[in-house]
């Protein structure tokens, strides 16, 4: 039922409300005097060298794409899961092709190195 | 007695070889400066010889010796292998004295033949001024890059100059200072070989947690991987060896303690030791094994430190193990403290023996201490030695092979952990260390955690080693009966004139050693400190030089860290165990 | 006078829950430094006010006084909104939680144990819980700073990761209930038994990727103070710093709570059936116990390298998560 839902719109409110009260106010209670020294980026003491926005190696997008593709497996898994008493046999057997498919990706990426860090 | 080095480079470079100096059974050989790189490579190479260790490189300004040429590099050689020591001096001429005002004196570099030489040959280059042909990367390494005058030379004034201490860049009364620590164009110096577009180029250091200190280490990141990592000091660097030319030798000692100051103790005995052979003073027995049992303790209390600050680095929230290791090393400061009044600046060896008798307290304290510390060290070794995610972040993690190790000078814990049973307490025992029983731990893996289980493992050996000492300690003067180094007792100043007139001379002027050089090495807990004296007959050292062992041994930084990741950078920096005091001096 | 039912209620409901957790979160930090300190022979806070109570008082009113600095390359729109989400997301997962057998009625009023007892509860709290990876990437984006983009891209990296093993523990726990919601979760536990004695496995691979979902020790290598100074918080001050504090202190709450309710029964306990306020005070315990043991963690265990956590988690957790879910499958299907 969507009304079972609106206490939790409620709390998502209350919760922004909160923060963002939490961050607005000490903003006027604490004293202003900026300098250019301050609102560098720290890097250690020195001169930063260079922008931090820059390309980022792949390891990283790799990651995201392979939690992308496991975690939608993953959430397939949820409402087989809450219904598997009433699947029984049928259930098992449908989700071992599913886990076998699953595994076969897995097995892929770990031979192909796209777990290594190395 | 035939000299083997001197007579092969005789035999094989007629024309090279210019003189020999013999001093305190060490040997000065003089080479002509334009056949130095030759003569280097046969020193290294030759089998009998195989001087495979370059100590230190140092250049000397001989302006008040009476010497001609002015200048002279010197190179304090160690052959592992033989177990001889030899040094190489060169002359060279100042071009400014045949009116080339703003040419260095320039000699040919020997970073080609040891690694080490790199940073030891821009020190020289730095505080003396002489330049080195063919030196991969000669620039200012201790004073910032755009430095004027090159204080070691005697034409440069010790004090005198207005130093600001704060450098804020937004002030424009601290503008110069701020601009000369900020913003010089060789502000990035350290990265000129670097890839900055291609990879990730970050500061760790000098204002960074991880850096023990003002270390600035330049990292060059691909995602995670080190690419290369240079390390930049000099943040602490206040002059040590100028402040000595004008320091009485006694009055030295105290500033040996802010060099290593985790391991005062073991600094004093290095600085009084060369002293001592300088001025050929003996010391009692019950002195040098009072002397080694406290060098010991020290040693102890230096690997406490270093093992609660690495645990803590590597695995950042151990802080259990860092409170731990310092209670222990608190109970070590006490005993220090019982002995001479300081807990960290000891001071407490003076030329010709121990500046005070030692408590009554002393041995059931040390003893006491010895009973309860093999719990911890088992204690700390169940933490640690077969915990599997210490064991995973320090296996394979810094290698440094032996090769490489004595190539670029490294001593100490590192060396042995590749292999190489090189301890100078060992190979040339000092201070008694002869009648001691004790092995020398090694490993073989060469990595982090082999340097771990050698440091483990001479906690063992200090202890046996310390055991031993207060067996042999029994009673006797705590220092020599010269009077002409060591100061009469009250009691006899009040009934002899002449320890009255010993009394006056020594505080007031000090004592004279004789004319001539020697370089003291000892076996530190990071490594080989060397302290290089060169005395003109007056009361101060004409040339100090000290060779901290952290700084050589820091420069192998960049090889270990290479191809790890950038947590390991932290694991190699704290396995090499540096004092940012020491580095930069 | 239905508005007070669906509306009035709710919002007092909520407002206690935000207020309480944003205390609690500075008791846990007095907690874990009081804690953290006696496992190292130290004192830990014991200056202000008696036994050092009043020190989150004071760090609180320190953070508030503090001036507010935006670097001046951050992207700053980002750089605001990123303590913004860490404290909103990191309490909206309560929403869900039962606290005790029943509720009560004011004025003819029920109020619920739970705040919103919806049938998709453990779906919800594995959606809003990974909602704080974006404050942390966001923050380490925004401010253009080379330690916060790296310590953002370990934590996008890392919390990504262990969600895996994270949700295929939680499909287990369904598999066994054979529901989301977590009222039943709970009666299916009075019912038959706990179910850490039932998925021993589950729970354990649950606490682990938990651990590294909030950032803790010794997965906390988005903010290694050894490599990365602060990572992702470098560049942030004051109270937008202590924002960030706050997120992954409730974190660490939530995680209790989760565990508390999926393995350890939540409320249940003797007498909480009758009694429902000795529901809450058990529910609290378990949590309380929970942290015991993430604080505990931070104390003594040290911290993996990068590598070896993706490895840890990708190579090890995964695999046995898949296979403790087959297993658990095989078992109740047959």
């Amino acid at each position: 039922m969507p009304a079972d839902y609106l206490p939790i719109l409620i709390m998502l409110v209350v919760a922004a409300l909160f923060a963002l009260v939490a961050l607005i106010v000490p903003y006027y209670m604490g004293p202003r005097n900026p300098s250019t020294s301050k609102s560098d980026t720290y890097e250690s003491g020195k001169l930063p060298f260079g922008t931090a926005r820059r390309q980022v190696p792949i390891h990283y997008y790799m990651v995201a794409m392979l939690f992308m593709m496991f975690d939608i497996e993953v959430i397939f898994f949820y409402p087989w899961a809450v219904i598997f008493r009433q699947l029984k046999i049928f259930g098992l057997i449908e989700m071992g092709v599913f886990v076998a498919i699953l595994l076969v990706g897995y097995v892929y990426i770990w031979k192909k190195g796209a777990l290594e860090w190395d | 007695m035939t000299d083997l080095t001197y007579d092969k480079l005789k035999a094989n470079f007629p024309d090279a070889v210019l003189g020999k100096e013999t001093f305190r059974d060490e040997t000065t050989i003089t080479v002509d400066a334009a056949q130095l790189l030759k003569v280097s490579k046969f020193l290294r190479d030759d089998p009998e010889l195989r001087f495979n260790l370059l100590l230190d490189v140092y250049g000397v300004d001989r302006r008040d010796l009476g010497a001609s040429p002015r200048f002279a590099t010197s190179y304090e050689l160690y052959s592992i292998p033989h177990n001889r020591r030899v040094r190489i001096e060169a002359p060279l001429a100042d071009p400014a004295e045949n009116g080339k005002k703003d040419t260095l004196p320039a000699i040919d570099s020997v970073t080609g033949v040891w690694g080490t030489a790199n940073w030891l040959e821009r020190e020289t280059y730095d505080l003396m001024g002489i330049e080195f042909k063919g030196h991969p990367w000669l620039h200012r390494i201790l004073l910032p890059q755009n430095w004027v005058g090159h204080p070691l030379r005697k034409d440069y004034p010790i004090g005198g100059e207005p130093v600001n201490f704060t450098a804020d860049r937004d002030n424009p009364r601290f503008a110069h200072l701020g601009k000369q620590i900020m913003d010089t164009p060789t502000f990035h110096s350290e990265l000129e070989d670097m890839d900055a577009e291609g990879h990730l180029v970050v500061n760790m250091g000098p204002q960074h947690p991880a850096t023990h200190g003002v270390l600035r280490l330049a990292v060059e990141l691909d995602g995670e991987r080190v690419i290369s990592c240079k390390p930049e000091v000099g943040y602490l660097h206040s002059g040590f060896e100028k402040t000595g030319e004008s320091k009485r030798y006694e009055k030295f000692i105290p500033y040996c303690d802010r060099l290593d100051y985790v391991s005062t103790m073991s600094n004093n005995l290095a600085y009084v030791l060369a002293v001592e052979k300088l001025m050929d003073v003996d010391v009692p027995k019950h002195a040098q094994y009072a002397r080694v049992i406290l060098v010991e303790l020290q040693r102890i209390a230096s690997h406490m430190v270093w093992l609660g600050t690495h645990a803590m680095d590597v695995s950042g929230t151990i802080h259990a193990l860092l409170m731990y290791a310092f209670y222990w090393r608190e109970q070590i400061l006490d005993i220090f403290e019982m002995v001479c009044g300081a807990r960290m600046t000891t001071s407490y060896f003076s030329v010709g023996g121990l500046r005070w008798a030692l408590p009554g307290a002393f041995e059931d304290s040390v003893r006491h201490f010895l009973k309860g510390f093999p719990e911890v060290i088992k204690d700390f070794e169940t933490m640690l030695t077969d915990n599997p995610v210490w064991r995973t972040r320090l296996e394979g993690v810094g290698v440094l092979t032996a090769e490489q190790a004595i190539d670029l000078g490294v001593t100490g814990p590192l060396l042995r952990a590749a292999g190489t049973g090189f301890d100078l307490r060992k190979a040339q025992p000092y201070s008694s260390y002869d009648e001691f029983d004790f092995d020398i731990p090694t490993a073989t893996e060469a990595d982090s955690y082999a340097r771990y289980k050698v440091r483990m493992a001479e906690l063992w050996q200090s202890m046996r080693i310390i055991e031993q000492g207060l067996a042999k300690l029994g009673k006797g003067p705590h220092r020599t009966a010269d009077r002409k180094v060591a100061l009469p007792p009250r009691e006899e100043i009040s009934t002899s004139m002449e320890a009255l007139i010993h009394h006056f001379k020594l505080v007031t002027e000090g004592y004279k050693p004789p004319v001539g050089r020697l370089y003291g090495i000892a076996e530190n807990p990071k490594g080989i400190l060397g302290f290089g004296i060169i005395s003109d007959g007056t009361a101060n050292p004409y040339r100090l030089r000290v060779r901290g062992p952290s700084f050589v041994n820091l420069q192998a930084t960049d090889l270990m860290a290479r191809q790890g990741l950038l947590s390991d950078i932290v694991t190699v920096v704290g396995s090499i165990d540096i004092v940012l005091g020491e580095v930069d001096r | 006078m239905d508005w007070i039912q669906t509306l009035l209620i709710p919002i007092v409901y909520s407002t206690i829950l935000v207020v309480i957790l944003l205390t609690g979160f500075a008791y846990l930090s007095y907690v874990e430094r009081k804690l953290v300190a006696r496992f190292t022979m130290r004192f830990g806070p014991n200056r202000a006010g008696p036994f050092g109570l009043l020190q989150p008082l004071a760090d609180a009113l320190k953070m508030m006084f503090k001036e507010e600095l935006s670097p001046k390359n951050a992207d700053l729109p980002v750089y605001l909104l990123a303590p913004f989400l860490a404290i909103s997301t990191a309490v909206i997962g309560w929403a869900v939680f039962p606290f005790a057998s029943r509720g009560f009625s004011v004025l003819g009023y029920s109020v619920p144990p739970v705040l919103a007892d919806v049938n998709i509860g453990l779906l919800y709290v594995a959606a809003v819980t990974s909602i704080g990876s974006y404050a942390v990437v966001l923050a380490g984006w925004s401010s253009n700073n080379k330690y916060s983009l790296l310590g953002a891209l370990r934590a996008g990296a890392q919390m990504v990761s262990y969600e895996l093993p994270l949700g295929l523990t939680l499909v287990a726990v369904i598999l066994v209930v054979g529901s989301m919601n977590m009222t039943e979760i709970i009666q299916y536990q009075l019912d038959h038994t706990w179910l850490i004695v039932l998925q021993p496995f589950a729970a354990i691979i649950f606490f682990i990727a938990g651990l590294a979902e909030s950032n803790r020790s010794p997965f906390d290598l988005p903010e290694t103070e050894n490599e990365l100074v602060s990572g992702y918080i470098t560049e942030y001050g004051g109270i937008r710093f202590a924002a960030f504090f706050m997120g992954e202190y409730i974190h660490m709450i939530t995680f209790g709570a989760i565990i508390s309710i999926l393995f350890l029964g939540g409320w249940s306990g003797p007498g909480a059936d009758a009694v429902p306020f000795l529901g809450l005070v058990y529910f609290i315990l378990k949590i309380a116990l929970m942290i015991f043991m993430m604080i505990w963690v931070r104390a003594s265990v040290p911290r993996v390298r990068y590598d070896q956590l993706m490895r840890f988690c990708w190579k090890f957790l995964m695999p046995l998560a898949l296979l403790n879910l087959v297993v658990t499958a095989i078992v109740i299907a047959l």
